[in-house]
């Protein structure tokens, strides 16, 4: 009997509240300086290639994830790339409503074996599609911190 | 790269406040919300009632406190809510000098298990004693809930203020 007892009222439940305090600082390591440096000076991506598997790695690692080898070879690579997938987002991530919907999407970019995770803009949510042609929309230089959101968003390619 | 990052292994304060490292930072809300479940739930209301309450055991026939659904001597469950007083014994104590977060106290914090009276003996909570002179306190002392007003009960421990000595 009593180990089947339950709560049958959702108003009698006693649950504890409270809040962890958490402060988080996130470096963005050897490789990251420096594509994001070039992202902050000269508004291109950089990304690291590795000879023997004939990878380009976006965002650049350091070592290729295929034959584990030390990377050197930095090239630069387009800002422009395709919709590999995208998600519409209606909730912030504490859970909050967002005033307006974002598109979330991840761009394949050209002539490169990665891409990024970034915003969609100038789009409306129903004319997304998969395999769209977009560009990055950077900052003014002077608005830039070496960050990711030093990209505004990627935006479809006109024509 | 190398004039502005990790010429050394360790990244110290200024590499972050002068900008030679890029970085996030991000302060996640971190709520949470714990279920007391079946048994302390219960325990938690009636507190806020101004009642402490016990569970009986069928197997070993004790009255436990804090209560459970499950006897952790028998593993058989629980099976009656038992009314307690607001009485009981000093089983042992501590006179703390410090907070729990390291902060000098000039009169001492008194922590005390308590043995309730109308559990089973040794059966008892964990609260603080109060009123009462610290050199005075003694294993076998008999304390009585000091408990706060009704309207400041909010169903938790610490709507009994604490524990105060009475005439054995």
């Amino acid at each position: 009997m009593a180990l089947i007892e339950r709560v049958t009222r959702l108003d009698q439940t006693k649950a504890w509240l409270g809040e962890i305090p958490i402060q988080s600082r996130y470096t963005v390591g050897i490789a990251g300086e420096r594509f994001f440096r070039e992202i902050q000076e000269h508004g291109r991506f950089l990304g690291t290639r590795c000879p023997e598997c004939d990878l380009i790695y976006v965002p650049p690692r350091l070592y290729c994830e295929a034959c584990f080898a030390h990377l050197e070879e930095w090239v630069e690579v387009p800002t422009t790339g395709y919709v590999y997938t995208y998600t519409v987002a209606h909730q912030d991530l504490d859970g909050e409503p967002l005033p307006e919907p974002r598109l979330l999407a991840f761009i394949q970019l050209d002539g490169t074996d990665g891409g990024l995770v970034h915003f969609l803009g100038d789009v409306e949510p129903d004319q997304v599609r998969l395999g769209m042609r977009v560009e990055a929309v950077f900052k003014e230089k002077a608005e830039r911190r070496g960050s990711i959101l030093d990209i505004v968003h990627f935006r479809p390619v006109k024509g | 790269m190398k004039e502005h990052v990790y010429d050394t292994v360790y990244l110290r304060s200024k590499d972050f406040e002068e900008g030679r490292v890029l970085f996030e930072t991000w302060d996640p809300k971190a709520r949470y919300a714990w279920d007391a479940g079946v048994a302390i739930g219960r325990f938690l209301a009636e507190l806020k009632a101004g009642r402490l309450v016990g569970r009986h055991c069928p197997g070993c026939r004790r009255v436990l406190i804090p209560p459970r659904m499950v006897c952790e001597h028998c593993f058989l469950p629980t099976d009656a809510w038992v009314p307690l007083q607001d009485t009981g014994t000093v089983v042992t104590y501590s006179l703390c000098y410090i907070t729990w977060d390291m902060v000098h106290l000039e009169e001492p914090q008194i922590p005390a298990v308590i043995a309730i009276d109308g559990a089973s003996p040794g059966m008892g909570i964990m609260h603080l004693l109060g009123e009462v002179d610290p050199e005075a306190v003694k294993i076998g002392m008999r304390v009585q809930a000091v408990w706060k007003p009704a309207e400041e009960r909010t169903g938790a421990i610490t709507d009994i203020a604490y524990f105060k000595p009475v005439a054995s």
